[in-house]
């Protein structure tokens, strides 16, 4: 009897530990609560992607609304011709994430870019985190380059205020910056995104720039009030960027689960009503044969 | 030097206290409105030599 639940062992093995598959009944009560299992986490996975496709539309249309303040930034470090001065490399880089996962790999394709600068130079670097799930997985190894960690990021969508804060706790902290940038991921369409930095410089560097008189009537209190400004819409704009990235990617990762989960019910029902019709018959055979005996 | 800045503001603390008082200048039916995006939750904590500097302390590795 062994023999013949063994020939079955592959595709229950797939599922169920070997340990938990005895007999037919056992196996068969395993098999069905572990069918109810799957069954709720689909349920699950599928309500989470009707949120965040609520959550991305919102997102997106913001972003919209957003991408200007960004792009406006973006430009007059073009256009100044910033360079960085090289002999005092003291970085900041700004890892734009959330609290939040179960989005694919919208954190870690982040927390990638900034350790591979981290590993050449982890000296003259500091890293301000942006959300939990960068500073969960930067603590591991760099824990020393981290001086500031934002947190409760993600829940809401973000707003110009989070910016403004985040730029002031910046500001404060203390750490003289030459240059710097933020890492975030930019939305290209609901299904892709790429992670990409946007400069920053500090008041320094900016007043050398070659090609700033190409700007009019300018002094240092101007520079230094834009500046601030511009960081601050630097990364609004990116947390607008991230936080629709986010959205879209936890939109297909929950898809794809529900459609892994829908494969792996249909396996779990077949292997289910297979081992229900083999102890059916075994059981027939059983009445059969004893009947047979008298 | 402007005035706000010798009071130790950096331009941000200025444009948010003035974009705090414009939302509460505007007329009610468009204050509702305005007054969503003044909302704020992020938090802070500093780190120093990879610990974090206040408590509820984030579990280490």
């Amino acid at each position: 009897m062994i023999g013949r639940f063994g020939a079955m062992a592959p595709l229950v093995a797939q599922n169920l530990q070997q340990s938990q598959q005895q007999r037919g009944m056992a196996t068969l009560k395993h098999i069905s609560m572990r069918l109810k299992s799957v069954k709720n986490i689909q349920k699950i996975t599928q309500s989470m992607k009707m949120v965040s496709a609520a959550k991305y539309t919102r997102a997106e249309r913001d972003l919209k609304q957003a991408r200007p303040i960004g792009e406006g930034s973006k430009l007059f470090y073009e256009k100044a011709e910033i360079e960085s001065p090289v002999e005092k490399p003291k970085k900041l880089i700004i890892a734009v994430t959330s609290d939040r996962g179960l989005c694919g790999a919208v954190h870690t394709s982040i927390v990638r870019q900034i350790r591979g600068e981290l590993s050449n130079d982890a000296d003259n670097i500091k890293v301000v985190c942006v959300g939990d799930k960068s500073r969960a997985i930067l603590q591991r190894l760099y824990s020393k380059n981290i001086i500031l960690v934002a947190n409760e990021v993600g829940r809401l969508p973000p707003t110009f205020n989070d910016a403004s804060k985040l730029t002031a706790a910046i500001l404060n902290c203390g750490y003289e910056f030459t240059s710097g940038k933020i890492v975030y991921n930019r939305f290209k369409s609901v299904v892709s995104y790429s992670t990409q930095e946007m400069p920053l410089f500090s008041l320094e560097s900016v007043q050398a720039a070659p090609k700033l008189s190409v700007y009019d009537s300018l002094d240092a209190d101007v520079i230094q009030s834009y500046l601030e400004f511009s960081l601050a819409s630097l990364l609004f704009y990116a947390m607008k960027e991230g936080a629709c990235s986010e959205q879209s990617s936890r939109m297909t990762a929950m898809d794809n689960a529900s459609k892994n989960a829908e494969e792996m019910i249909g396996k779990l029902t077949l292997t289910f009503n297979r081992t229900r019709q083999a102890v059916i018959t075994r059981e027939l055979i059983e009445i059969i044969s004893g009947a047979s005996a008298l | 030097m402007t005035a706000w800045r010798a009071a130790g503001l950096n331009y941000i603390n200025y444009s948010t206290i003035a974009a705090r008082l414009l939302r509460q200048a505007l007329k009610p039916d468009f204050k509702v409105e305005a007054m969503k995006r003044e909302a704020s939750q992020i938090k802070f904590t500093p780190w120093i030599d990879g610990k974090s500097q206040k408590l509820p302390k984030p579990k280490s590795s």
